[in-house]
C-alpha cells in the first residue's frame, strides 16, 4: 500500500537547504500562514538572541563587534534554527513550531541536531577512514581524510554553524548542492562512504590500470575515481567480462557502442539499471550502496548519450593502461664544466659578434647537455641565436631540454628561462606534425636520472 | 524575506542610552561636568555615526558611560571642553577597537586610553590618536608586546615625559 502524504500548503520545492528558515517564513507569509506581527517578533526575537550570542563570542570583554561578524553569526543563528525546523516532514508543522515555540528554545535545540549530525559525521568519516581506498590521487586522501579531519577542528557551530572552513576539493560523483555546514559535510561523507565502499570491492593495482588509462597523471588530478570504475564495472556486466577486471577492450567498446546506439534516454537508463542489479548480486552490495548506485547511473546515462553522439565512447568505458609496462628511457644531464672555464666559454661568446662565431665556440667548448642549458640561458642569446642552435642540436639533444622546459608558462620561472621555453616550444612548433607527435612521445618515455 | 542587521535601529534604544548617560551626571558633577539631554543625545549619536564609520555594531549599550566613568577625573577635562572631548574620545574608541582587530577589551583600551591621555599625552587627544594609540595598535598588529616602543631618539624630560 502506497503512504499518504499529507498535502502541504507550502511547496516543498520552494524552500531553500541553505536559507531555509527565511525561505519558509517568506513562503509562509506568502501563504498567509503567518502574520505580519508573527514574523516581526520572530524577527526581533532572532536580533535578541544575535545580542547574547555575541556577547559570548566577544567573552564579554566588548560592547560592539564587526558587522560582518554580527551579519555571520545572525546567518549562524538562522540555519541553526532552520536545522531544527527541517526535522519536521511537512513543512506547515515547522510554521506551526515556529508560531508556538520561542526562538531561542528552537535555537538551543538546533544546536543539538547539530551536535547529533557532528557526531553522525564523525562515525562515517571513521568508517571511510578504517576502509579507505588504496590511491594515488592525491586529492581523495587530502581532502577525504585531512580536509575533513580540519573540518571537525574548525566548525564552531555556536557562532558559524552555515561555515565550512574547507573547501571539499575532491568532487563526488552525485554533487552535494542546496546545503551548508553541517548538513553539506553529513552529506558529502555519506557519498563518499558509497563510494569508498564500492570502489573498494576492486583490487588496487586493477583501479591503478583503469585510471591509468583515464589518464597518465590521474594522480594529480581532480577527478572523480569512483565514476570510471562504476562505468567499466556496468560496461563488464554488459559485455559479460569479469567484474573485477576492470578490462575493457577496443571491441567491448564497439559492442557498447551498438548497444547504446540510437536509444532514447529512458531505454539507456533502463539497461544500466539492469546491470546495476546484475552487480549487485555479483558483489553482494548493501541495500544502502545499491540505492546510491542506482542514483549514480542517470549522470552516466547522459555521459553515453553524449559520447554516442560524438563517437567518444571510448572515454566513459576507459581501457586500462599499466603504466610499469612502458618504456622509460632514463638519460643524464652529465657533467658541469668547472665554473671559471665555464665563465672564459661565457665571456668569449659574449665578446664574439657574428653567430657563427658563437655557434663555432659552443659546438668547440661545450660537451654536456647541463653545459648546453646554462650558455642557453646565461650567454644573453637573442631568440634567433638560441634558436638556429637549437636547429642545430640532435633529436636526442633536443628532447631533454624539451622535458626540461615543457611548452607553457611558469610564472615561477625566471626571465631566461621564460625565453627559453618560448625558443624551445617555437623550435618545436615548426617542425612537421609527425615530429612533433614523435617528440611528445619521446619526452613522456624519457625520466631524467636526478 | 530579509534579515539583515538593519532591523536593529530602535529609536526605544536610542532613548534608553540617552537615559543611560544622564545618569551618569550623578557621579561626574563632583568634577563641575554636566551633560543636558540635547548633550547627551548628541553623544549618542555620535555613537551611532562612529558604529556606522568604523562598520561595528553594539546591542548594548555602556561605551559612553565606561569612558565618562575613566575620564571624569581626568586634570585635562573642564566643564569647557568636556562634551567636546567626550565626543573624540568616542570617536577614537571604536576606530582603536578596529586597528587593535577586536584583540583588546573594551575595559582595557578604555583604561589605556585614560592612562596616556592623562599622562604621557598630557591632555592632547591628537598626541593620543596618533601616536599613543597608533603605537599599540601597531605592536598587536606585528605581534609584538603591547607597551613596545621604539622610540629610542626621543628626548625625555625628567618626568618620563615628551
Amino acid at each position: 500500500m502506497e503512504s499518504i502524504e499529507i498535502i502541504s500548503k507550502i511547496d516543498k520545492s520552494r524552500l531553500s537547504g541553505i536559507h531555509y528558515l527565511e525561505s519558509l517564513m517568506e513562503q509562509a507569509s506568502y501563504k498567509e500562514m503567518l502574520s505580519q506581527t508573527e514574523i516581526e517578533n520572530i524577527k526581533l526575537g532572532c536580533i535578541s538572541l544575535l545580542a547574547r550570542q555575541t556577547e559570548r563570542y566577544n567573552n564579554g570583554d566588548s560592547s560592539s563587534i564587526r558587522v560582518e561578524v554580527a551579519q555571520s553569526v545572525l546567518t549562524s543563528i538562522l540555519y541553526t534554527i532552520g536545522i531544527n525546523l527541517k526535522r519536521y516532514k511537512n513543512p506547515d508543522d515547522s510554521v506551526i513550531a515556529l508560531q508556538t515555540k520561542n526562538v531561542e528554545i528552537l535555537f538551543t535545540e538546533g544546536l543539538k541536531v547539530i551536535d547529533r549530525k557532528i557526531s553522525i559525521a564523525k562515525m562515517i568519516h571513521a568508517k571511510i577512514v578504517n576502509n579507505f581506498m588504496i590511491t594515488q590521487n592525491v586529492f581523495y586522501s587530502s581532502t577525504v581524510v585531512d580536509g575533513i579531519n580540519g573540518f571537525f577542528k574548525l566548525y564552531r557551530p555556536e557562532y558559524a554553524a552555515q561555515e565550512i572552513h574547507i573547501t571539499a576539493d575532491y568532487p563526488t560523483h552525485i554533487t552535494v548542492c542546496n546545503l551548508a555546514g553541517i548538513e553539506f559535510i553529513e552529506r558529502y561523507l555519506e557519498n563518499i562512504y558509497y563510494e569508498n565502499q564500492f570502489c573498494c570491492y576492486f583490487r588496487e593495482d586493477r583501479v591503478h590500470r583503469l585510471l591509468s588509462g583515464f589518464h597518465r597523471n590521474y594522480q594529480n588530478l581532480l577527478i572523480n575515481l569512483y565514476q570510471p570504475i562504476l562505468a567499466t564495472a556496468v560496461g563488464s556486466v554488459l559485455c559479460e567480462k569479469d567484474i573485477h577486471l576492470l578490462e575493457l577492450s577496443e571491441l567491448d567498446v564497439d559492442r557498447l557502442y551498438q548497444l547504446f546506439e540510437n536509444k532514447e534516454d529512458f531505454e539507456i537508463i533502463k539497461i544500466l539499471k539492469q546491470a546495476i542489479l546484475i552487480l549487485k548480486d555479483e558483489l553482494s552490495t548493501s541495500d544502502e550502496l545499491f540505492a546510491y548506485l542506482n542514483k549514480s547511473i542517470f549522470e552516466i546515462a547522459v555521459m553515453i548519450k553524449n559520447a554516442i553522439a560524438l563517437k567518444t565512447l571510448g572515454n566513459v568505458f576507459i581501457q586500462p593502461f599499466n603504466p610499469e609496462d612502458e618504456q622509460i628511457i632514463m638519460f643524464s644531464y652529465g657533467e658541469k664544466m668547472e665554473d671559471e672555464k665555464f665563465r672564459a666559454v661565457i665571456d668569449e661568446i659574449l665578446q664574439s659578434e657574428t653567430i657563427e662565431n658563437k655557434i663555432s665556440i659552443i659546438q668547440q667548448d661545450i660537451h654536456s647537455l647541463a653545459d648546453l642549458e646554462d650558455v642557453l640561458l646565461d650567454a644573453e642569446l637573442t631568440n634567433i641565436e638560441i634558436d638556429a642552435i637549437l636547429k642545430l642540436l640532435s633529436p636526442t639533444e633536443f628532447i631533454p631540454l624539451l622535458k626540461r622546459y615543457p611548452s607553457y608558462i611558469d610564472i615561477d620561472l625566471r626571465d631566461n628561462e621564460k625565453k627559453l621555453c618560448y625558443c624551445i616550444a617555437k623550435c618545436k612548433a615548426s617542425m612537421p606534425r609527425e615530429q612533433q607527435l614523435a617528440l611528445e612521445k619521446a619526452v613522456n618515455i624519457l625520466q631524467d636520472e636526478l | 524575506m530579509e534579515f539583515g542587521l538593519s532591523l536593529y535601529n530602535n529609536t526605544l534604544i536610542q532613548k534608553q542610552a540617552v537615559n543611560e548617560v544622564l545618569k551618569y551626571n550623578d557621579l561626574t558633577a563632583q568634577f563641575g561636568l554636566i551633560l543636558t539631554e540635547s548633550q547627551a543625545l548628541q553623544l549618542v549619536e555620535t555613537r551611532s555615526i562612529a558604529l556606522k564609520d568604523t562598520g561595528r555594531i553594539e546591542f548594548g549599550g555602556g561605551v559612553i558611560e565606561k569612558i565618562i566613568y575613566e575620564f571624569c577625573d581626568s586634570p585635562y577635562i573642564s566643564s569647557h571642553n568636556y562634551e567636546e572631548t567626550l565626543h573624540e574620545l568616542i570617536g577614537i574608541f571604536y576606530y582603536y577597537k578596529n586597528e587593535t582587530l577586536d584583540l583588546v577589551s573594551d575595559e582595557d583600551l578604555i583604561k589605556f586610553m585614560k592612562t596616556a591621555f592623562d599622562g604621557i599625552c598630557q591632555g592632547s587627544l591628537d598626541l593620543l590618536s596618533g601616536k599613543e594609540l597608533y603605537r599599540v595598535a601597531q605592536n598587536i598588529r606585528f605581534s609584538r608586546p603591547f607597551d613596545y616602543t621604539d622610540d629610542f631618539d626621543e628626548e625625555e624630560d625628567y618626568d618620563g615625559e615628551y
